[in-house]
């Protein structure tokens, strides 16, 4: 254990460039956490797209290069006009339909908009990096005494630092900027007033996005220009925001330059750390100031607000004895192992739709839970020589500690905060898996033993497998229905709709809230370990954050909050992706625009609306088919 | 001093930023009264209201309740030992049905609500209460609608049920009669009443003339501290409360 941790403190020379680099950083997540802030403060959305617009704009600055043979300078002011431009028709068309709704659907439309954006420029470049040269005008360092400062560096930090001034003071200090902040304070005031709050707002979202197509300018140079960049660096700007707090423009410039520092000068001292270091810094001011460095306290805790969804617990009888039927001989006329997949990512499914559609809680890191488990299960059956048995057991048992570890630090904040603490706490073990000597890296945990359940059945055999899968399904899916109708559920029901009352019910809401991450990390770990059986494997993709993605997309595709619809969004997904799988990132083109479609029309998920628009429905599913759009207009009438 | 004061507070005060909401107030709240706090908007009402219930924590001053302090207690806790609040807002489960929401308050008070692993038919045993609860606020037709479906004066009815159900020896009611029509306010007023039976009730009410017909004792707050306390001929006889009502016509 201790030979991995090599600590050397250099000096000189070194540390500096370290802690230059990490100042450069530190500007592209303060560029970046800036204009989320100023999306989030007048529209309300979390902009997941920001890291995919940033990306778009050093393309943008690459294209214009290479095909018109326009320059740094002039794409400089041409690459925000363009983006910011492009980004006022998402605006128009898309992105202004969220904003009478929950936060968490503009998050979700957001996170479709950047799986499309990078799913395109994936098809179209590859993942391949582009180099785009250095303005000639900027290339050569100057000697500072203490080290050679390169020139174009010199120039992003002080240009960033300008911007991010500029911004600031424009926000703070004019008419414009008052006017703005009036908006978000009482926006129907301050039409009233004769702003023009619309228009203020479309121009609020492309100056945003402006300002990350400009970061992407200025970072073309830096690093590669590549349709991965965006998505690499999103997370941790997330992180930056909830330590910084989302409401504050200094506190997200502040805190951007900051970390970015702390992140160089732990590349310094401890590189490993390097990677984690933001999400270990955000997890402990959450435990010591959960409103984050800059943001006011929140005396009052507000109800959770995050997507709704029925909450049903009735299932029929007739319909789970075909769907069991169906489950029994379906190895004769599907392939098995496509049909092993599927139950494994069902039990992934029921473990997210427990935590979002009974308990309210928007976990985006969901992963962590699945992929973790794979890991440990992987490791006890290869190196340890467990039985499946006992391989399955460490799977759960780890997902029921991450549970706890992963809970305890997301619970002290709600809604789309909550949502970003989990996505940064999972995107760490993501780290953690790339760089651990037990997981194998860029290969996982390859070959792991199927041997024998119980010491007498061999799993090597197909058929065989498949009806152990399936039992273990069955069980994990009898647990999941249990907690949603015991007394525990119940009240979890309760603290979901109300968490105010509840608390002055005498509820203790947040060990309601952990025990509910604990259960699901069990369930997600059941999931992830039988898949190890499966596949044999255990990689990067189980725990990278586009997985925690294609979990929510299951969950709302088949019905939150529906006992079954969550499966059947797991075996459409899995299908959609063995029959499309020649279309290489056309997938995730199309699960961007499911997420779209999903937000915009189809809330209730397929059940739900299947259920809705047809009256049999009600028969089969056991729902009554207007409770669930009641149900949606009580809770935009508490919103007001 | 006496035993029969259930509720009080010495020197409460709450300040945000350079802003004191709620200043130094001594509040005395009798065993068995109901006891009404009024004041013009931006009196403190509401804050006063929420430092009782532990909604936030007093800048500085004490809270005893029952004999005990309950100064540092969470909400939850407060809840459990018998001091339950009411909201603003009609604060119910609104996709739970009617028998669910008062169910879920009924299972508040024990610690069984964790048990993930058994059947919720365990929750049956509950019913008969609910049953008894929903037959005191005149809800028993509605038992298997979901909330959010009721009209907005049963919504408060139920709320009461559930605040109720917890068998408080306070009932702190925040501005019960708040968007009610006439009929709705005297079905809640009888309400009340009836409560007040067997247990002590502290309401925030900006209706004059329901607090002058329900409470025995009243406290008049402006700007944050207490300016009068009395009966109802006591207090809306003085020139200073007349004074800072002037402007303000509260509905009587």
């Amino acid at each position: 254990m201790f030979e991995w941790i090599d600590v050397s403190i250099p000096t000189g020379a070194a540390l500096y460039s370290q802690l230059l680099i990490g100042l450069i950083n530190g500007a592209f997540y303060a560029l970046l956490s800036l204009g989320l802030a100023i999306i989030f403060g007048l529209l309300g959305v979390i902009n997941f797209a920001h890291g995919a617009q940033y990306m778009v704009g050093a393309f943008c600055a690459w294209a214009l290069l290479h095909y018109a043979g326009i320059g740094y300078w002039p794409a400089l002011l041409l690459v925000p006009l363009i983006v910011g431009g492009l980004s006022i028709i998402i605006e128009r068309t898309l992105i202004r339909h969220t904003y009478k709704l929950d936060h968490a659907y503009s998050l979700l439309l957001t996170f479709g908009l950047l799986l499309i954006i990078e799913g395109v420029f994936r098809q179209a470049f590859g993942t391949f990096g582009q180099p785009y040269a250095m303005p000639s005008s900027l290339t050569g360092a100057t000697n500072m005494g203490f080290m050679y400062l390169p020139n174009y560096r010199g120039w992003v930090l002080v240009a960033s630092l300008t911007i991010c001034l500029v911004t600031w003071y424009a926000i703070e200090r004019t008419q414009l900027g008052s006017q703005m902040r009036a908006a978000t304070e009482n926006a129907k005031l301050t039409q009233a007033l004769g702003v023009n709050v619309p228009v203020l707002m479309m121009l609020t979202y492309a100056g945003g996005v402006g300002l990350a197509a400009l970061a992407g300018v200025m970072a073309a140079p830096i690093y590669q220009v590549s349709p991965m960049m965006g998505a690499e660096i999103i997370i941790v700007v997330f992180a930056v925001v909830v330590i910084g707090g989302m409401g504050s423009i200094m506190g997200s410039i502040v805190s951007g330059f900051a970390l970015g520092l702390i992140e160089g000068l732990t590349k310094a001292i401890y590189p490993p750390a390097s990677s984690l270091i933001i999400f270990v810094a955000m997890a402990i001011i959450l435990l010591i100031r959960p409103a984050g460095l800059f943001g006011r306290s929140q005396g009052v805790p507000a109800a959770v607000s995050v997507v709704r969804g029925g909450a049903d617990t009735s299932i029929n009888p007739w319909l789970s004895t075909a769907l069991l039927f169906l489950a029994i001989v379906a190895p004769f006329f599907f392939y098995p192992v496509f049909l092993m997949k599927a139950l494994c990512f069902a039990l992934f499914a029921c473990s997210f739709n427990l935590v979002l559609g009974y308990g309210g809680l928007l976990s985006f890191g969901h992963t962590a839970f699945f992929g973790g488990s794979a890991y440990v299960a992987a490791h006890a059956m290869k190196v340890w020589g467990f039985p499946p048995e006992l391989g399955i057991l460490a799977g759960v048992a780890t997902g029921a500690t991450l549970g706890v570890i992963i809970g305890s630090i997301a619970i002290r904040r709600q809604g789309i905060y909550l949502a970003m603490v989990t996505m940064a706490l999972a995107q760490m073990l993501y780290f953690v898996a790339v760089q651990a000597p037990f997981t194998g890296g860029e290969d996982g945990i390859q070959s792991v033993p199927r041997g024998m359940l119980f010491g007498f059945i061999d799993l090597n055999d197909r058929l065989t497998l498949y009806y152990v899968v399936l039992a273990i399904f069955l069980i994990g899916f009898a647990a999941f229905v249990r907690i949603i109708t015991s007394p525990y559920g119940h009240a979890l029901k309760a603290i979901r709709e109300n968490e105010a009352r509840a608390v002055s019910l005498g509820f203790r809401t947040n060990s309601f809230k952990l025990i509910c991450f604990v259960l699901a990390g069990a369930l997600a770990g059941l999931g992830g370990s039988t898949k190890v059986i499966v596949f044999g494997i255990a990689s990067l993709t189980d725990v990278h954050f586009a997985m925690s993605g294609e979990v929510i997309l299951m969950v709302l595709l088949g019905g939150l909050g529906t006992v079954l619809g969550p499966i059947f969004g797991a075996f459409a997904i899995i299908a959609m992706e063995s029959y499309l799988q020649a279309y290489g990132a056309w997938i995730k083109v199309i699960q961007g625009v499911i997420f779209i479609v999903i937000v915009l029309v189809f809330r209730q998920g397929i059940v739900g609306e299947f259920d809705r628009i047809a009256g049999w429905g009600r028969r089969l599913m056991g729902r009554s088919p207007s409770k669930g759009v009641q149900a949606r207009d009580a809770s935009a009438g508490a919103h007001n | 001093m006496s035993e029969d004061n259930i509720l009080t507070t010495e020197g409460l005060t709450k300040s945000f930023g350079g802003f004191v909401a709620v200043r130094n107030v001594d509040l005395r709240v009798r065993r068995g009264t109901i006891h009404a706090v009024i004041g013009p908007n931006g009196a403190g009402k509401t804050s006063l209201f929420n430092l009782l219930t532990k909604t936030y924590p007093p800048t500085s001053g004490r809270i005893v309740f029952d004999g005990r302090d309950i100064t540092a207690m969470k909400p939850y806790d407060v809840a459990r030992i018998g001091l339950v609040r009411s909201f603003q807002i009609s604060a119910i489960f609104p996709r739970l049905t009617v028998r669910e929401n008062v169910r879920v308050a009924l299972q508040g008070k024990t610690d069984e609500s964790y048990a993930f692993w058994r059947s919720g038919k365990t929750l049956r045993r509950l019913d008969a209460r609910v049953d008894e609860l929903l037959a005191v606020v005149d809800l028993t037709g509605f038992a298997d609608s979901p909330a959010v479906q009721l009209p907005y004066g049963r919504k408060r009815a139920l709320e009461i049920a559930t605040t109720i159900a917890l068998e408080p020896t306070l009932l702190l009611l925040d501005e019960p009669m708040a968007g009610l029509s006439r009929q709705d306010i005297a079905r809640i007023a009888q309400l009340i009443r009836q409560l007040a039976a067997d247990r002590t009730i502290l309401m925030v009410e900006h209706n004059l003339s329901v607090v002058s017909d329900l409470s025995d004792r009243i406290t008049v707050l402006s700007r944050g501290e207490v300016l009068a306390e009395g009966t109802y001929q006591e207090v809306s006889t003085m020139p200073r409360v007349q004074e800072a009502y002037i402007g303000g016509v509260h509905a009587a």
